[in-house]
């Protein structure tokens, strides 16, 4: 499971961050860190980035870097 | 002050009343960096205190903005320098390494961290990194009033205790806390050693590693204590950050190190970089959670109020689009009138006034033309994009204060990444059907220096308003019957050569992993207008000083090469049919390989609108001979034509459908001009020569901007190379394609 496949108002929580250099520690600089929770709040009109809030804030990216988040499902 | 604080948690700083020296106020300028997040507030912070003090220019050799001031505060000096907004302080961006770089080897005396109230932990996890540096510092706890409507409560006073800084709430847009917050950065400058940063404990392993390469670097380069923060070092080592040792010229131990931290990345089964990545941010939560109180019940905010619309699936994409329509019609419409009044004040009144007084001296002839169709006219020139600039700057500047242009940029990514592009490129490529200029300057919104280039170089092929004079005499002379269609063909053949471009580009020159796309929506907010302003105003300042130097050259070269050598009778004869002769060949295969063709498209160089002008010029159309006129007429016809083109503005935003600067006009005389291009073009060679004053070279204003922009020619070198090639290529094929199929 990862942050892409998670619905717009869907919950998770992270469990490990599978890029590594610069984007690893450009998401860990966000506030993207494993046991974080984070909601998927919208998709974009056109399918893609998406908008997830974490940390109380909201922050945007593309499901191409969601896919290298694995989160577990919080029901 | 009108600063709400509530119910007396945040009590006056720490020790405030017993640090006044009795000694006479010190001489030396107290540096201060200010450093914070993006969306922090910071700009409006640093607009608020140095106002038009400000100076803006560019970190040496990258094209981040730098924007300092030096002024006097309750007596003393104080030099203000923004450092860019960053999240970390990682060695991965460009704004990053230039902030740690500053904070590093120019030691400020103290640095102010804005820290948005109303989103601290994550701002503080770069107050952490701040703390590591061992240089003094105060906290303006921003936005505070917005924290105070969301029901927050800050406990600043045992944030003071807890980081061993100074913490001052503001509101920077009400310009509220700003006595407060100097007066704290004045002071911690002053006695660094009591307002010495705390040294956050990063627990245990950590710590004890660092202890142990501390010590190793202080055994195996002493000359580098008191230089550099050792603290920092060691933590650097640890996180495998290369740039930091290479920049203090260590060299790291790859083996000591490893060993160093073996048991801690064996612990925590993760990487140096993360491991501290993650204690930082344990840290700042930590911090958050002692310090502030957030209401039960979270209300529903306007930021999402307003999403659920501007963000939604089906709404999102139109009400973009109308946003941009607006930005579009209001950036060209508003300074059009005025681009044009100064445009025709020049040519006109200025010029005739000029004339009078040269020829009140007896000047010869060729001063009165060096004057006129050479200062003046450049003067003119640089003057006429003024506006226009200003406009787009105040815009973009709005947009990206108010939070949608992330909104702008998120609706639009997936579009614009398939051609390499990323979703904030679509504001300056739009700019670009108005004026390539601001397109280019509007480059700066992307953080990226890649999306950035290729943003400027896929640019110019959007067809600007100063093309619309030369294919309105083309079109009228060839196609009327179905001038729309044409007219529509060439933007429509500059965006799908620009998705070309796009794709070849993201191939070859920018070959390798597109940049990620990790961008924070921040909440809406209005942008404080003095804010706007003042940026407006110091954009609108370095556009008319760094960019008009280099136009203003230009032009004047450019009436030598048009009226040297003086008196020639024959523009043939002149520099510039002499160089319309040489190229004339090289456009043989294309359709229109004569000097005057080729003549004029050396002149569109400058700007294209000027190819018509040009071309009238070169066949020698008559005009119509200018009535003589007064100088008060004159004087009063400048003031009546600003008259009317500021209500001409006024009523362009208003005028809700039809956008007044891609409508052209037919200039008078262009009729005669007509009757010479049928006897010289074919509709064939119209049509190509068309698609070549299209697609060549941006305008001599374009390469400086590029220039300005970035720092150096090399960009536009490549848009100059490439958008020759691509006109001359496709010029070919619409001319022997179209022989080939038996038209023309």
């Amino acid at each position: 499971m990862n942050l892409a496949m998670l619905k717009p108002g869907e919950y998770g929580t992270i469990t490990k961050i599978g890029s590594i250099g610069p984007i690893k520690r450009r998401l860990m600089d966000m506030g993207v860190l494993v046991g974080e929770k984070v909601k998927v709040e919208k998709v974009a009109p056109l399918g893609d980035p998406i908008e997830v809030t974490i940390k109380n804030y909201n922050l945007s990216l593309r499901k191409k870097e969601a896919e290298g988040i694995a989160v577990e499902a919080i029901k | 002050m009108s600063l709400q604080l509530s119910r007396g948690e945040v009590t006056s700083p720490v020790q405030s009343q017993e640090s006044k020296s009795t000694a006479a106020p010190h001489e030396k300028t107290i540096t201060v960096a200010v450093a914070g997040n993006p969306n922090s507030g910071k700009s409006t912070l640093i607009n608020a205190i140095a106002g038009t003090r400000l100076y803006v220019g560019n970190w040496p050799g990258v094209t981040v903005e730098k924007k300092s001031a030096m002024f006097e505060h309750g007596g003393r000096k104080i030099k203000l320098i923004d450092l860019p907004g960053t999240y970390s302080l990682s060695p991965y961006t460009q704004e990053e390494i230039i902030a740690r770089d500053y904070l590093v080897k120019e030691k400020p005396d103290v640095i102010i961290n804005v820290v948005d109230a109303t989103n601290i932990e994550r701002n503080l996890y770069l107050t952490v990194q701040l703390l590591e540096l061992g240089i003094p510092l105060v906290i303006a706890l921003n936005i505070y009033d917005e924290a105070e409507q969301k029901g927050y409560r800050i406990n600043t006073k045992a944030m003071e205790e807890m980081l061993g800084v100074k913490v001052t709430p503001t509101v920077a847009t009400k310009k509220a806390g700003l006595e407060e917050l100097l007066k704290a950065a004045t002071e911690s400058a002053d006695n660094p050693s009591r307002y010495l940063p705390k040294q956050l404990n990063y627990g245990d392993d950590i710590e004890s590693a660092a202890a142990v390469i501390r010590t190793h670097i202080s055994e195996q380069y002493p000359s580098l204590d008191g230089i550099y923060p050792t603290r920092w070092l060691a933590f650097k080592f640890m996180e495998g950050d290369s740039r930091a040792a290479e920049e203090a010229s260590l060299k790291m131990d790859a083996a000591f190190i490893d060993k160093a931290t073996a048991h801690l990345k064996k612990a925590h089964g993760d990487d140096m970089e993360s491991i501290m990545a993650d204690e930082r941010y344990a840290l700042a939560t930590g911090l958050t959670r002692e310090v502030v109180k957030r209401p039960e019940v979270r209300k529903v905010e306007i930021t999402e109020k307003i999403d659920r619309w501007a963000l939604n699936r089906f709404l999102g994409i139109p009400i973009f689009l109308a946003a941009m329509w607006i930005v579009f019609k209001l950036t060209f419409d508003i300074s059009q009138p005025f681009g044009d009044w100064i445009d025709g004040a020049t040519a006109g009144p200025v010029s005739r006034l000029a004339d009078k007084m040269i020829a009140a001296v007896n000047g010869p002839l060729w001063i009165a033309s060096l004057a006129t169709e050479g200062v003046i006219a450049g003067v003119g020139f640089v003057l006429a994009f003024v506006p226009v600039i200003f406009a787009m700057m105040f815009f973009i500047t709005f947009l990206e204060g108010s939070g949608y242009m992330a909104r702008a940029a998120f609706v639009m990514d997936r579009a614009m990444h398939s051609m390499g592009l990323h979703g904030k490129s679509f504001i300056p490529m739009l700019l670009g059907f108005g004026c390539n200029v601001p397109g280019i300057y509007a480059t700066r919104t992307l953080e990226n220096p890649r999306d950035k280039a290729l943003t400027a170089l896929l640019l110019p092929l959007m067809s600007c308003g100063a093309r619309l004079p030369v294919y309105v005499v083309f079109i009228g002379a060839f196609f009327s019957s179905y001038a729309g269609t044409v007219l529509w063909s060439m933007y429509v053949m500059g965006i799908v050569l620009a998705i070309l471009m796009g794709v070849i580009f993201k191939r070859t020159l920018f070959r390798g992993e597109s940049p990620m796309f990790i961008m924070e929506l921040p909440p809406y907010r209005m942008p404080s207008l003095r804010s706007l302003m003042i940026h407006t105003w110091e954009k609108g300042k370095h556009f008319l000083i760094k960019a008009g130097t280099y136009i203003f050259a230009v032009s004047i070269l450019v009436w030598f090469l048009l009226n040297l050598p003086w008196g020639v009778e024959n523009k043939k004869d002149s520099y510039l049919g002499k160089t319309g002769q040489i190229i004339a060949p090289v456009l043989e295969p294309v359709g229109f390989g004569n000097w005057e063709a080729a003549s004029a498209l050396v002149t569109g160089l400058i700007a294209k609108e000027i190819v018509v002008g040009s071309m009238a010029e070169i066949y020698a159309v008559e005009q119509a001979e200018e009535a003589p006129t007064t100088v008060s007429e004159d004087l009063k016809e400048m003031g009546t034509t600003f008259v009317a083109a500021a209500g001409d503005s006024f009523r362009n935003v208003f005028a809700t459908f039809g956008i007044a600067s891609i409508s052209a006009e037919e200039d008078e005389g262009a009729s005669g001009l007509k009757t010479v291009i049928q006897k010289t073009f074919t509709p064939l060679t119209a049509y190509a020569f068309m698609a070549f004053v299209l697609l060549y070279m941006p305008c001599v204003v374009v390469a400086i901007a590029m220039k300005h922009e970035f720092g150096s020619w090399k960009w536009f070198g490549v848009a100059f190379a490439y958008q020759m090639v691509l006109a001359w290529g496709v010029a070919l094929v619409i001319y022997q394609g179209g022989k080939f199929l038996g038209i023309g």
